[in-house]
């Protein structure tokens, strides 16, 4: 109760600073608009055979980029001033700093699928199962960018508090989110193929988002702070006072 | 006993490798199917495998890394990533080559196919991270290994799933049991090369870490 | 220098925190070899060291922000080997940078970080309170914060350490960016916590400050508390023998004095 009530706080706190200044959500809106520019401009004479397997494609990689600048954006406002150190020091659940940013990427990813996911379906012709289904669409869109912001929170957490080189988060991401990416995939053409199996693949992502969930919210205060194990002064470095002596 | 354990493994390699090499290419008949180029099989399925069992151990000892703050897990779980990203690199160069000769084309997309092209990136990234990661990054990588091993069967069946989408024909002929006969050697040969190598490599990191606390110690005492 | 020798008298209650032997090292780079230290309750400790000794490092350990990689740390009387939110709540670090949100006034600040032990069921007194002691100005408050100079700042991040009533205080280098009056006016206030029981470990580089106010001083010197001097009643020589560990360089044995170790 209490991790959710900080949580809670915490994310109140976060959209407070967003809501002034709309940083965060005007550079990854506008980023999602600009893949979608360049996406049209290279497959806008598609046939709409082939515009179908495109479609879910063009979707997960503009989430994926977008994911990435979110993560690294949402961090670089606790790396400006070391606030996250503040946070770790203060009696703050951990876990509650975990989910307040989740929270927020996850947040800002689903407000930039608004301006996506309508794009695609206007630019190709593929994507007009979106508009038959918004419901799922919706779903879809909201397990995908969870299982992705689930793994994503954790990495880009741990690249904060390591003192720079953030531009790791782009390596090391992308091939751990490729699971829920691929499940994502799928799903989204499973959507478009108005396949009848669809609650079933939704039902998976959802248990791999939970998955991902899980993992992620185990290992964070371990990877933030490490483990507690501390070794007994049995392997403690030789006394210094063999070096330091007071002159006689 | 442990200190020339992995130099044992690497002598008892060496006639298993020029046997199991002899009966690969001089013993064993041509496969009638697919020609010659079967004989890649007898390298790149052990390949394959000791590059699954590094994942495996590199994801074990990161574990045991985060969980005991073990020094030497953390040099077990780089010295497994670095074989596991030498064999898994075998395995990508071998099994298109197969592949074009058996099946016309190098690459089907099959799901075992991805998962180990996944499962390498994931290998490369662990490495770029230890590398050349921040200070505090070698939690990050261990948790990074933690959620490679976890990925692997998720990718596997993500990629079924997404290949029930795009139906292919690559289904690989099982195999008639005097194959099996020359498999067994290679593969008991490369695996005694990669846990000796992998031992080495283990050896290697530890003394590096005792290494710098020898410096310390120097220097505390200058 | 042994953890017993380091505590003025072996029958007082146990520390409010204490290392033994810890050790912090990255690679080849030792940041710590081997301290010991006892922070007991109503002392003011001053640990003075060159940039680069390792003061933050030691801070972090106590902080519980960092796991030390050999050597014990307690916490309140009991072994932490993880420093859990309980513990937290009973502890107050002020870093060298203020570590404020610039999107949020000042007030904000304060309140999220009140309201976030409200969450755990803990009270936090009235940050006015402390800011006026400190000498802000409330009028400053609400104002963005990316509008405070660095001592406003570095006002605002003491009163949020204070106003938990904490048992432990960390300050690293709270008297940089603060005027001559400021620093006079967290002297008075530093005195008061040490005068409510709270057991203060304060790093700077203002060493006539330090010797005001603190009970004992250590110098950190290439990652160990290397020697130390207790203020026993007598300032002046207190003060002839801490400057004696101060002015000493870094091999030069220190001249003899009443309470080194």
């Amino acid at each position: 109760m209490r991790v959710v009530r900080q949580a809670v706080l915490l994310l109140r706190s976060e959209l407070r600073q967003e809501l002034r200044d709309f940083e965060l959500l005007l550079s990854a809106g506008f980023f999602t608009l600009v893949l979608l520019a360049m996406f049209y401009l290279s497959f806008a004479s598609l046939p709409v055979k082939h515009s179908l397997p495109a479609v879910p494609a063009m979707l997960w990689l503009t989430i994926a980029f977008v994911g990435v600048l979110t993560l690294t954006r949402a961090f670089d406002r606790e790396r400006e001033a070391d606030t996250l150190r503040a946070l770790l020091a203060a009696p703050v659940e951990r876990l509650a700093i975990y989910l307040a940013k989740a929270a927020l990427c996850l947040l800002v990813l689903m407000l930039c699928c608004l301006v996506l996911v309508p794009g695609l379906w206007l630019m190709f012709p593929g994507g007009a199962a979106f508009a038959e289904q918004p419901g799922q669409t919706a779903l879809l869109v909201l397990l995908g960018c969870g299982g992705y912001v689930a793994v994503g929170t954790l990495f880009a957490a741990g690249l904060a508090t390591g003192g720079g080189k953030n531009t790791l988060l782009f390596i090391i991401l992308y091939p751990l989110t490729t699971p829920i990416l691929l499940y994502a995939l799928a799903t989204t053409r499973a959507l478009l193929d108005r396949h009848p199996d669809l609650p079933g693949f939704l039902g998976q992502m959802a248990a791999l988002d939970l998955i991902l969930f899980a993992l992620a919210a185990l290992l964070f205060e371990t990877v933030l702070v490490g483990a507690g194990v501390a070794h007994r002064p049995r392997d403690r470095p030789r006394d210094r006072n063999l070096s330091r002596k007071p002159a006689p | 006993m442990r200190k020339i354990l992995p130099d044992l493994c690497l002598l008892a390699a060496m006639p298993l490798l020029v046997y199991s090499v002899h009966r690969v290419f001089l013993e064993t008949p041509i496969e009638r199917q697919m020609g010659t180029a079967f004989k890649i099989f007898f390298f790149h399925v052990p390949m394959g495998w000791l590059c699954m069992l590094m994942a495996v151990i590199c994801g074990v000892a990161a574990g045991v890394q985060l969980r005991r703050r073990s020094a030497v897990a953390g040099a077990v779980a780089l010295a497994a990533a670095e074989l596991g990203f030498v064999t898994g690199l075998g395995v990508l160069l071998t099994g298109p080559i197969w592949g074009s000769a058996t099946w016309g084309t190098p690459w089907t997309g099959d799901a075992r196919q991805v998962t180990t092209a996944l499962l390498w990136l994931v290998i490369a990234a662990y490495l770029l991270l230890r590398h050349y990661g921040p200070r505090s990054s070698d939690r990050l990588a261990a948790a990074l290994a933690i959620f490679g091993a976890v990925n692997v069967p998720i990718i596997y069946y993500a990629v079924k799933l997404w290949k029930t989408m795009h139906p292919s024909t690559g289904v690989v002929a099982s195999l008639p049991p005097e194959m099996w006969a020359t498999f067994w050697p290679g593969l008991i040969a490369l695996a005694l090369c990669t846990l000796a190598l992998f031992g080495l490599r283990t050896r290697q990191l530890v003394l590096a870490d005792e290494l710098d606390a020898a410096w310390v110690r120097l220097d505390d005492n200058l | 220098m042994s953890a017993a020798a380091l505590r003025p008298d072996a029958e007082q209650p146990a520390p409010v925190a204490a290392l033994t032997g810890v050790a912090q090292r990255f690679g080849r780079q030792v940041v710590l070899r081997s301290v010991d230290l006892e922070l007991p309750a109503g002392t003011i400790v001053g640990l003075v060291g060159a940039n680069g000794a390792g003061k933050t490092t030691l801070f972090s350990i106590l902080a519980g922000l960092l796991q030390p990689d050999a050597g014990e740390r307690h916490l309140f009387g009991s072994p932490a080997d993880e420093v859990d939110a309980a513990a937290r709540a009973r502890l107050a670090y002020v870093a060298h940078a203020p570590q404020l949100y610039a999107g949020l006034s000042a007030r904000e600040n304060l309140a999220l970080f009140a309201d976030l032990r409200r969450a755990c069921g803990l009270t936090t007194r009235p940050a006015d309170e402390v800011l006026l002691a400190l000498g802000l100005p409330l009028a400053v408050l609400d104002r963005p914060l990316a509008t405070h100079s660095r001592g406003m700042a570095q006002r605002v991040a003491l009163a949020r350490a204070l106003a938990g009533r904490p048992e432990l205080l960390l300050l690293d280098e709270p008297f940089t960016a603060l005027d001559a009056r400021g620093r006079e006016q967290l002297a008075q206030v530093l005195l008061a916590e040490r005068a409510r029981g709270a057991a203060i470990l304060l790093s700077s580089h203002d060493f006539d400050t330090l010797l005001a106010i603190c009970d004992r001083v250590v110098l950190l010197e290439r990652g160990a508390l290397v020697r130390s001097a207790a203020h026993e009643g007598d300032r002046a020589e207190f003060r002839r023998s801490a400057a004696a560990i101060w002015q000493a360089g870094p091999d030069d044995p220190v001249s003899p004095a009443p309470d080194l170790c």
